[in-house]
């Protein structure tokens, strides 16, 4: 056997506990959940409960749920118009943060602090706005009385839910997308805009053929976080409108902005079905992956090197 | 092969600074979870002094609410943890049945000769009674004197639509938003499709009848009594004020009552506390729901909610000594009554709560108008999944009676 090599050995040992906390964290829970999804396990002291193997039941059993494929679509739904809110309000801020702004060091901090702030009180915060001071606006302010009619609220209808649901999350992640954006923009080498200026390129062209084009490995990263966070959007969902209002889906009375990580969560801890929550993550988290890797691709193939 | 084995020795070693063993041992702390948020600082306090005088640490967790995550989903998770508590609650034989084989027999115990509604099974004692509980229809004495109803004659769904008419025509006068305090948003779960769904299933019959839990279980719908059922809910949906009803919490229910912006509240006693802490001076006592149109004089009364014990506590006797203490000393009747405003389910107590509901839930349960708490036969994922979203979309407006009736229908025909 060959002696062991002291540079090795040191390089191990340092790796050695981030190694062990995610084998601990992720590897491993990873695939004991993969295997509980095809048991029949719930978190309960019942007597006579035996963990028994159940195959795929789960998996089937999931897509039979009107309630998991309602949350699939409107999970789609909610994350196409997030995706898009949060960029376009992130690129916004960070083009009036890079631009010659009197105390732009202060808007920096300004709009990066709401993502310091968990998830759960923003929810109830913004539960407490869109419930109480909008229509308290509306009662105070005569011109504005339709904010206090109660058919104007936006957490009492689903449509109108879920773009609550949107401005809370881009209120809370645009500012740290943001800060990507600032540091993309300005690695864009200046000489750039200054050619094109001479020869006279207007601000919207600048943005469109040199700003854009340069922060294409930004977008990357952007696309890729807000697409991946809005997926699995959980704590403002469960602050927020906590599912509600409910809806109608193939003939079923369901929870109407119950998104995905929602719906495996009461799936797993209110139905008290462990087991099929698990399934459904599993493939919630396949889901993603493909998802994701085609989103990867996609923005790879725009990226430029200078 | 060399360098795995290496990986492998690294990880065992460094494992072993990750995890320690923990001993069994007399003094080991002890936890207790618990789902009245109202009483939260009530308890907190007299856990403090019982630590003082036991010695022993007693860490009291409160969910529910309007935090969102009940107390089953809190213990679900802690049990997955492998961190349940020592003490928690149970409500009714389906959540005994869920934590069966760890709830510790209490027959033997000093408090068992002191209750008659303690929770048993097969003739063995299991569950420690936290207080007797009442709701109904709270109204404001004052209000209702204003608007010239009498309160008695609330009784039959005729009644209330004849009294809720006329306090509607005078709501400007009598400066109220709304006849009824009603919350059906789906955080408010609880209160439509736990509560309320109760005077379906128990309404007008004989204390403890199953008849119609027994049905429904089985499928069979009476379709007069759920329709009848269903003029109810829609009376009480009608008169709400629609911005709580819809999107209201908790506190926008109760505040709307207490605050006297409405007429009834549809809670119980719990409330107490939040009346109390929100300077609610006016007189109030419970109606009973008038649900159908024969005459149900009663609100609905029980010891729904029970403390169990651990088997696999480390400190079963310290648990046990809390439970007991609740009864038999004075600082645990002190706490029980007069801090958390509830009716003790003790002969032995001779303290009566100051609360204007407790009091009228008293004089009803000693009359002997009362009328059972069954909704407890039913599994939360029926009540919170299938059964809330129902009365959330009858609450928006987006179904009518005639669908209302359907969906639950189906409902309950889908547990054969």
């Amino acid at each position: 056997m060959k002696k062991i090599n002291g540079n090795n050995l040191t390089f191990w040992l340092f790796l050695a506990p981030v190694l062990l906390a995610f084998l601990m964290i992720i590897v491993i829970p990873f695939f004991v959940g993969a295997f509980y999804s095809l048991t029949d396990w719930n978190a309960t002291a019942r007597t006579g409960a035996e963990l028994k193997f159940v195959g795929l039941k789960n998996f089937t059993d999931s897509f039979a749920d009107p309630a998991f494929l309602y949350s699939f679509i409107i999970t789609t739904i909610f994350t196409i118009i997030n995706v898009i809110a949060i960029n376009v309000v992130s690129i916004a801020l960070a083009l009036v943060v890079t631009s010659k702004l009197k105390l732009r060091n202060l808007h920096r901090v300004g709009f990066f602090i709401p993502y310091l702030i968990g998830g759960l009180i923003l929810g109830y915060l913004w539960q407490f706005i869109f419930n109480n001071a909008v229509p308290a606006i509306g009662k105070a302010i005569p011109f504005m009385g339709f904010l206090a009619d109660p058919e104007n609220l936006l957490l009492s209808k689903v449509g109108t839910s879920v773009i609550a649901l949107v401005i809370v999350a881009s209120w809370q992640y645009a500012g740290y997308i943001m800060m990507i954006y600032v540091a993309a923009i300005e690695a864009v080498p200046t000489s750039l805009y200054e050619a094109a200026k001479i020869d006279g390129v207007n601000a919207w062209q600048r943005f469109r053929y040199i700003t854009v084009p340069m922060i294409a490995q930004a977008f990357t990263i952007t696309m890729f976080l807000t697409l991946v966070n809005s997926f699995k959007q959980f704590d403002v969902n469960y602050a927020l409108t906590a599912g509600g209002p409910a809806t109608i889906f193939m003939d079923k009375p369901i929870y109407g902005t119950e998104l995905l990580a929602m719906n495996i969560y009461r799936t797993a801890f209110v139905s008290n079905n462990l087991a099929a929550g698990q399934a459904r993550a599993v493939i919630f988290f396949i889901v993603l992956v493909i998802i994701t890797l085609v989103q990867v691709r996609i923005n790879k193939k725009k990226e430029i090197e200078l | 092969m060399k360098r795995i084995l290496i990986v492998l020795l690294v990880l065992i070693l460094s494992a072993g600074i990750f995890f320690s063993c923990s001993k069994e041992n007399n003094k080991a702390p002890i936890t207790m979870m618990q789902n009245k948020p109202e009483i939260d600082a009530a308890l907190q306090a007299y856990g403090k002094i019982w630590t003082g005088k036991s010695g022993t640490e007693i860490t009291i967790k409160s969910v529910g609410g309007s935090t969102g995550a009940d107390l089953g989903q809190q213990l679900r998770a802690d049990y997955a943890a492998g961190e349940m508590p020592d003490i928690f609650i149970i409500a009714g034989v389906e959540d005994y049945k869920e934590w069966e084989s760890i709830i510790l027999d209490l027959s033997d115990e000093a408090w068992v000769e002191k209750t008659s509604v303690a929770f048993t099974k097969d003739g063995k004692v299991f569950g420690f009674p936290v207080a007797v509980e009442g709701w109904g229809m709270a109204y404001n004495a004052d209000i209702l004197a204003k608007a010239g109803v009498n309160p008695a004659g609330l009784t039959t769904i005729g009644a209330y639509k004849t009294a809720c008419a006329k306090i509607d025509s005078m709501k400007a006068e009598l400066g109220l938003d709304s006849v009824i305090s009603m919350a059906a948003s789906a955080d408010m779960g609880w209160v439509t499709a736990h509560h309320n769904f109760n005077s379906l299933l128990s309404n007008g019959l004989p204390y403890g009848d199953l008849s119609v839990v027994n049905d429904l279980l089985a499928g069979k719908v009476d379709k007069k009594r759920l329709s009848e059922y269903a003029d109810w809910v829609e009376l009480l949906f009608n008169y709400a004020d629609k911005t709580v009803l819809t999107t209201g919490n908790y506190d926008s229910q109760v505040g709307a009552f207490a605050t006297g912006k409405a007429a009834f509240l549809h809670q119980g006693n719990w409330t107490d506390p939040n009346m109390a802490s929100a300077n609610a001076t006016f007189d109030m006592a419970f109606a009973p729901h008038g649900s159908m149109s024969t005459p149900t004089e009663g609100i609905f009364v029980a010891a729904p909610s029970f403390y169990v014990i651990n088997k696999e506590s480390k400190n079963i006797k310290a648990a046990k000594q809390f439970l007991n203490d609740m009864v038999f000393t004075d600082e645990g009747n002190n706490y029980m009554v007069n801090e958390a405003g509830m009716i003790p389910a003790y002969s032995n107590v001779t303290l009566n709560p100051a609360g204007k509901l407790s009091k009228s839930v008293q004089e009803w349960a000693a009359a002997g108008k009362v009328y059972s708490w069954s909704q407890y036969y039913f599994t939360n994922d029926f009540r919170d999944q299938s059964l809330a979203p129902i009365y959330n979309q009858f609450a928006n407006g987006s179904i009518g009676k005639v669908e209302f009736i359907r969906y639950m229908t189906e409902a309950f025909e889908g547990l054969k």
